[in-house]
């Protein structure tokens, strides 16, 4: 068991500042905590009971054994009811603001005297703390009416900001991608990226972990943990504050070209871990490592409908490293046999307007074997691709540990036909671009 | 590292008077530490050119002023120096140069492939080593990569590898690769010296690589403990800076402290504020 479960899967939960009012931060947390698998203690001196939940009038009297605080007071009050949680309470997430993130410093570093003499270890300040949809654990301050939450599944997501991690959320939650855990960890005057990095390479529910960050610590710490978790499962990160910023006064060319982005870039591609370009790249990097595994290789078959929309293909997997070999000459001439004279035999395979869904399932029989990863283009908009297509491509998914990933754009169909897809566990990007990117982050390579 | 340590603590400590370090001592020490630098001299101010220095023609003639951070920036190098008449035209320009203490002469070195190896410090990781093709013109291109200090020559080889152009080191174009030990050699000393804690910066800047061997063509150093403005510019554009004069030779510098010994009459605690 390790030292942080109890955060992310508390047996109960006091909320500090509870409210039975549905437009206060209070009133929200006891709402999305509804659905929560434990007991809720409200602290508040305002109420005898919240919604039949019996309230507690301080910190200082809740029971013993408490495994999760969420505050919700003011910053100015927090440091004191930390010490008031000394022996009563593992974690505490300090969802208040108003700390060194607006020039209060000197406020921070009580609170993290308060934690450490109290014993309490603290997420936070300034954050929204954390999500595990498969214990209803929910301590975002957000109405569930405001903020769409992500089904259960296998991805966590790990951010410095509390907006960007809403953002992803709701984006992974359209995208049909299921989440872990979710962790917002703000200021970060305890519990740090490291840490929950080290806890995320541990959790047996999550298989790949989306990371955003705008500033680490002490870098070296930071290094190391990432490695570790990179070495369990895949770690897409995401650094935001890319602007070059030498150290001009430098008298060396060293000091005017060591920016503190560029080193940090730097530092991570030696290091072997994986740095996302922008927003969109989690997304689709979630989309690809939440429905199959990693593996290496640099050999990709494309198999398309459409001539134009493979070139594009063609070109986004050579930027970013990846071959497109032409096809082994047996198998060449065993497709011309199986196919009509107009198909485009060749890597990418164009199958035309003309197609049909066998013709896909009999292409990957017959190329299985011969490339590392698969990228099957079906515009829908031609009568011979209908929803049949993810059966085929799904009957050759089980066969296979190879990534195939589809582009399904245009078309009445596409819509219903990614959903299938999906289910098969294929996922379906809306350009050929994205879907070029869904097989480099599967092949483990540069996007 | 041991060794790193001890050489830079003589150096600093030959240093940290005047202010900065002089390339002829940055080199000593380099060599100490096994790395190649040219065949040359430090050739004092004031004294006369020895009939010979012992050195093969062509020669290269730097200036050397102590902070100076650009010595082409103020005419400060003479390239192609054929003969003693050359040279002696060359050191008397060079000597008049303000703030001059002296001259280093070296043996000109074939070209080959420049590239930098520098170190600095990053808020975030501490001492750090930079790698980049382009030699001179790094700051134009900027292909370069970082690399944590101390490397292992594993790492180093890796880090070698990082920038774009690094197709030219392993013989690009019918080219001969070049000597990749001694560059990662060049890598890990630099690393090592970095990881002493006492060094700010560092540029070895070119070290020019060929098929049998990496040459340190120019090399700057700072100390943590010496401030910046000393090791920048010598031309006074800061208010609090001043000229310093000694009252024994007439040397002056400029800066915010007082120098307590002259570099060239060597008299301590002789300096009066000039103007």
């Amino acid at each position: 068991m390790s030292p942080l479960d109890r955060l992310f899967a508390p047996r109960n939960i006091a909320i500090i500042g509870a409210s039975p009012r549905a437009d206060s931060l209070g009133g929200i947390l006891l709402h999305n905590l509804a659905g929560f698998r434990g007991d809720i203690y409200p602290v508040t001196p305002a109420h005898r009971e919240i919604g039949g939940l019996a309230c507690y009038p301080k910190p200082a009297a809740l029971p013993e054994g408490v495994d999760l605080a969420v505050i919700l007071r003011p910053a100015a009050d927090v440091p004191a009811i930390v010490a008031e949680l000394r022996n009563r309470c593992r974690f505490a997430i300090v969802v208040s603001a108003g700390f060194a993130e607006t020039g209060r410093g000197e406020l921070q570093e009580e609170l993290v005297q308060a934690g450490r003499d109290a014993g309490v270890r603290l997420l936070g300040p300034n954050c929204l703390g954390v999500f595990n949809p498969a214990r209803r654990l929910d301590t975002f301050f957000l109405p569930a009416d405001r903020m769409r939450r992500p089904r259960r599944g296998n991805v966590a997501v790990v951010s410095q900001s509390g907006a960007v991690l809403v953002s992803l959320l709701e984006a992974l939650a359209k995208m049909g991608v299921g989440v872990s855990r979710a962790v917002n960890y703000g200021n970060a005057v305890d519990l740090d990226a490291p840490e929950l990095y080290d806890y995320l390479a541990g959790d047996g529910e999550t298989t790949v972990v989306l990371a955003y960050l705008e500033s680490v610590g002490d870098g070296r710490r930071f290094i190391a943990a990432a490695r570790r978790l990179a070495g369990r499962k895949p770690l897409l990160l995401l650094k935001a504050g890319k602007e070059r910023s030498g150290q001009s006064a430098a008298f060396s060319h060293t000091g005017r070209l060591a920016g503190r982005y560029e080193v940090f870039s730097s530092i991570l591609r030696q290091t072997g871990l994986r740095e996302v370009g922008e927003f969109e790249e989690l997304l689709d990097g979630a989309h690809a490592l939440s429905m199959q595994r990693q593996v290496s290789g640099t050999r990709v078959c494309i198999i398309t409908n459409a001539g134009g929309a493979g070139v594009l293909a063609v070109d986004a997997c050579m930027r970013g490293g990846l071959e497109i070999p032409p096809l082994p000459r047996d198998v060449q001439e065993g497709l011309r046999l199986l196919f009509p004279p107009f198909y485009a035999v060749g890597n990418p395979l164009d199958l035309t307007g003309q197609v049909r869904d066998a013709d896909y399932g009999k292409a990957l029989v017959a190329l299985g074997d011969h490339y590392d990863a698969f990228l099957v283009i079906a515009l829908t908009g031609v009568a011979g691709v209908t929803l049949g297509l993810a059966d085929i491509l799904g009957r050759f998914k089980v066969e296979t540990s190879k990534p195939l990933v589809a582009h399904v754009a245009q078309g009445k169909l596409a819509g219903k036909l990614e959903t299938l897809l999906a289910k098969s566990g294929i996922p379906a990007f809306p350009t050929p671009e994205r879907a070029a990117r869904g097989i480099m982050l599967l092949l483990g390579g540069e996007g | 590292m041991k060794r790193a340590h001890a050489q830079l603590l003589a150096l600093r400590s030959a240093a940290l008077g005047r202010g900065s370090c002089l390339e002829h001592e940055i080199k000593g020490m380099l060599r100490e530490l096994g790395l190649s630098v040219p065949r040359g001299r430090f050739l004092p101010r004031g004294q006369p050119l020895p009939e010979t220095t012992g050195l093969d023609f062509p020669l290269v003639a730097k200036v050397a002023v102590p902070g100076l951070a650009g010595k082409s920036d103020v005419g400060g190098v003479r390239t192609d120096l054929r003969n003693h008449r050359d040279l002696a035209r060359a050191t008397g320009e060079l000597s008049a140069i303000p703030g001059a203490v002296g001259v280093l002469v070296e043996e000109m070195v074939p070209a080959g492939v420049e590239v930098i190896v520098g170190g600095s410090r990053d808020p975030q990781f501490g001492p750090i080593v930079m790698f980049g093709l382009g030699g001179v013109l790094v700051e134009l291109y900027r292909d370069v990569a970082f690399g944590l200090a101390p490397l292992t020559e594993e790492e180093a080889l890796r880090l070698a590898r990082q920038p774009k152009g690094a197709r030219l080191l392993t013989g690009f174009r019918g080219r001969q690769p070049i000597d990749l030990p001694a560059l990662t050699r060049v890598m890990v000393t630099v690393s090592e010296l970095m990881a002493t804690g006492l060094v700010e910066e560092i540029d070895l800047n070119p070290v020019t690589l060929s098929p049998a061997g990496a040459m340190v063509l120019d090399a700057k150093l700072r100390f943590r403990d010496m401030p910046v403005e000393a090791a920048h510019n010598p031309i006074k554009e800061e208010r609090n800076m001043a000229t310093w004069k000694c009252t024994t030779c007439g040397f002056t510098k400029e800066g915010r402290c007082k120098p307590q010994k002259c570099p060239q009459c060597q008299s301590k605690g002789n300096f009066e504020k000039a103007e």
